[in-house]
């Protein structure tokens, strides 16, 4: 089988699930194109002194034009962040379990099983305990969604007082933009570090998932990609009665292949950016 | 205070060169001049004119000897004969055995003078004297383009010496040669050369507009007109309006230097020798390190804000130093003068932020978030921030190293296992 050969979301033995549904797939790829084009053209400002940032500028034509770029993926950040709380809403109100948007296994919200996990995670890392089993969604999932909440509140938020500096002035004072950009700027690195090293490794890099999961880009992992990664909820509908009806096709081989080169393009870009970060804050102007 | 030094060595050099050809001449001729009376009537064109006897004098070079009167056709001395400039041979052939030497001095005072008092009459060494710059024989008048003293061709003919090893490591010491030779050289690229050697524009400066023609000094030496004392006159020679603004209260006067010589003149920020057009990139991206060169605490926060970011990355989309502080008239901001006194930063702030309002011009474009003494107001979001960001990502670094370890221990045993079991 092709699948076997790369993506940790087809390993064993089928048949498929459906765990991402096409919006959802929709909006991360937009938060991936978004995401690289922002870090591209904003970590540079960072880090002015060192050659590649000047490089990486000059690539994407200059700083009138990384401006426009960065703005134009500032854009594309607000549009999805919106689709996604009017499709959250519109599934809300659709819903006739609504409790289970906000509660449960199905919901995004924090809960005190996810504390357990992460208690129980530390044990597993010293071999005091068993893995801990994660239904739907684990922790770490969690982290990366809310993550991603934070991020486009605190970054959008100074970003846009940034874009229109004017407009903005004729309320709040000046110093109010030396702020957004400390804020703009930290909280980018955050979101860079978090995202090309911490998510990276949770969602691919790990030994279970190495070197790539494309379950985000495809939709559909195999059924042991279920009972391994998200024991719980694989229990958990077989008992109810509801995994059947989430049983689907495999990916078509054209959107397997397109799903891992551009994955492991996304990646090996995002820990080169990552790399280039750490380098410059560790070493200052330095090369590279 | 010249006077002086317009001594015998004057004399002496100014006809080295004419005097040695006049010598070496005088050496053939004596062999057969015994055997002929001395005869005022003999014209020069007679021998220096035949070309047949001047190739037959044995061990001569025949060009030294061959100066037809001819050849002043069409120079600045076409008017004169030889015997105005070779007095002493002109009394006749053959020629007195001590030929004095041509002393150009005799019509040309004020030149010479001016050379006599300059760096270019050293003590005994084989600098250049008239003939190096204007020939024996050719001399054009520097309005000519085919003289070598023309604008045109001046820095080529300075260069000539100025970029010879050999010359440059006699009479240069130390970095001086360096810099002397980056001179000669920098020279065709700057804004001056470009525009006299690509644009034909002879109204800019070259080597003599600055250095002077005759009376060259060392810049460290206090006559000199590119010295730190005359530096902003001389510029001032062409660039009215920054000199004038230049020995008004700008740069003078401020953060409490006394001694003038501490504080800028033209060449600390334009440079002497590298001069480049302020609206071209290589200038404004490098301003602020100029700037910086003496304003260390603001050249350090100016790359924490935008403006200085896309500076440092070499574009010159945002405010560098003068777009805020101008370029020559400035101030501190406590002077009501200043382009970023309080008054004024509005209107300063507009040239780019056209909507610019009492509120905008609160910004902070020096601000420092690691003081938090001046800035608490950007500290603390700075700190605040850099806590989030250092204490969330090491907590998920170091989960993502245990699990990393943890999964491979694992990996490993289980392996283990199945081979046990095989």
């Amino acid at each position: 089988m092709f699948r076997e050969a790369v993506a940790s979301s087809d390993r064993g033995a089928g048949p498929y699930v459906l765990r991402f549904s096409p919006i959802e797939r929709a909006l991360h790829i937009m938060v991936i194109i978004s995401f690289f084009g922002l870090v591209v053209t904003g970590t540079p400002l960072l880090f002015s002194q060192t050659e590649w940032a000047s490089r990486m500028i000059r690539l994407v034509g200059g700083s009138a034009s990384a401006g426009l770029i960065h703005r134009v993926c500032g854009v594309i950040t607000f549009l999805y962040f919106f689709i996604h709380i009017g499709n959250l809403g519109y599934r809300i109100a659709k819903s006739e379990n609504r409790k289970s948007f906000f509660w449960g296994p199905d919901s995004m919200v924090a809960q005190p099983n996810d504390v357990r996990d992460l208690l129980q995670t530390f044990k597993w890392f010293v071999g005091k305990a068993p893995k801990p089993q994660f239904d739907r969604f684990s922790y770490m999932d969690k982290l990366d969604y809310w993550g991603e909440f934070w991020g486009v509140a605190i970054i959008g938020g100074s970003g846009l007082l940034l874009w229109f500096p004017e407009l903005f002035a004729r309320v709040f004072p000046g110093w109010i933009f030396n702020v957004a950009s400390i804020v703009h700027g930290i909280e980018a690195l955050l979101a860079a570090g978090v995202i090309f090293t911490i998510h990276f490794f949770n969602a691919n890099l790990r030994p279970e998932k190495f070197p790539i999961d494309v379950v985000m880009f495809t939709g559909r992992a195999t059924m042991d990609y279920l009972k391994e990664e998200h024991p719980l909820q694989y229990e958990r509908m077989l008992k109810d009665g509801t995994l059947e009806g989430k049983i689907t096709n495999p990916p078509a081989r054209a959107a397997y292949l397109w799903s891992v080169s551009l994955g492991l393009l996304g990646l090996s870009v995002g820990l080169l950016l990552i790399g280039l970060i750490l380098w410059a804050l560790l070493f200052g102007g330095a090369t590279p | 205070m010249r006077a002086h030094r317009l001594s015998s060595p004057l004399f002496d050099s100014i006809g080295r060169f004419s005097g040695l050809c006049a010598t070496a001449l005088l050496m053939v001729l004596l062999q057969p001049a015994k055997s002929y009376a001395q005869d005022p009537e003999v014209s020069c064109e007679k021998c220096h004119g035949d070309a047949e006897f001047v190739a037959n004098i044995p061990g001569t070079r025949e060009h030294s000897f061959m100066v037809p009167k001819s050849v002043l056709v069409g120079t600045s001395h076409s008017d004169l004969d030889c015997a105005d400039c070779h007095e002493s041979e002109a009394e006749g052939y053959p020629h007195v055995e001590e030929v004095e030497p041509v002393n150009c001095v005799s019509c040309h005072e004020v030149e010479g003078f001016e050379w006599s008092g300059s760096v270019h009459l050293g003590d005994g060494m084989a600098t250049p004297g008239c003939v190096s710059c204007h020939t024996a024989h050719n001399v054009l008048s520097s309005a000519d383009p085919a003289s070598p003293t023309n604008a045109l061709n001046v820095a080529v003919l300075c260069g000539s010496c100025h970029t010879d090893p050999e010359i440059l490591a006699t009479y240069f010491v130390g970095p001086e040669q360096e810099l002397a030779r980056t001179a000669a050289e920098q020279y065709h690229e700057t804004v001056h050369g470009v525009a006299v050697e690509q644009a034909g524009l002879v109204v800019s400066a070259t080597c003599n507009d600055c250095h002077g023609a005759h009376f060259v000094l060392p810049a460290d030496s206090p006559a000199s007109t590119v010295n730190r004392t005359h530096i902003t006159e001389t510029c001032g020679e062409c660039h009215d309006i920054p000199a004038d603004v230049h020995r008004s209260p700008m740069h003078v006067d401020t953060a409490g230097v006394t001694d003038a010589a501490d504080l800028p003149d033209c060449t600390d920020c334009h440079t002497a020798h590298s001069i480049v057009r302020s609206d071209e990139p290589r200038w404004f991206v490098g301003l602020a390190e100029t700037c910086g060169g003496c304003h260390e605490r603001v050249y350090e926060t100016y790359f924490d804000t935008y403006h200085g970011q896309v500076t440092g990355l070499g574009f010159g989309l945002t405010a560098k130093c003068s777009d805020c502080h101008t370029a020559h008239q400035v101030f501190p901001a406590s002077n009501p003068e200043s382009s970023v006194s309080p008054l004024a930063l509005v209107e300063t702030c507009a040239r780019c932020h056209e909507a610019a309002n009492a509120n905008f011009v609160k910004y902070l474009a020096h601000g420092d978030m690691r003081d938090r003494e001046r800035y608490p107001v950007l500290f603390w979001p700075w700190a605040l921030m850099t806590t989030l960001l250092v204490s969330v990502w090491s907590f998920f670094a170091i989960h993502s190293i245990l699990w990393l370890t943890r999964s491979l221990i694992e990996a490993t045993r289980s392996k283990a296992r199945l081979e046990e079991n095989v």
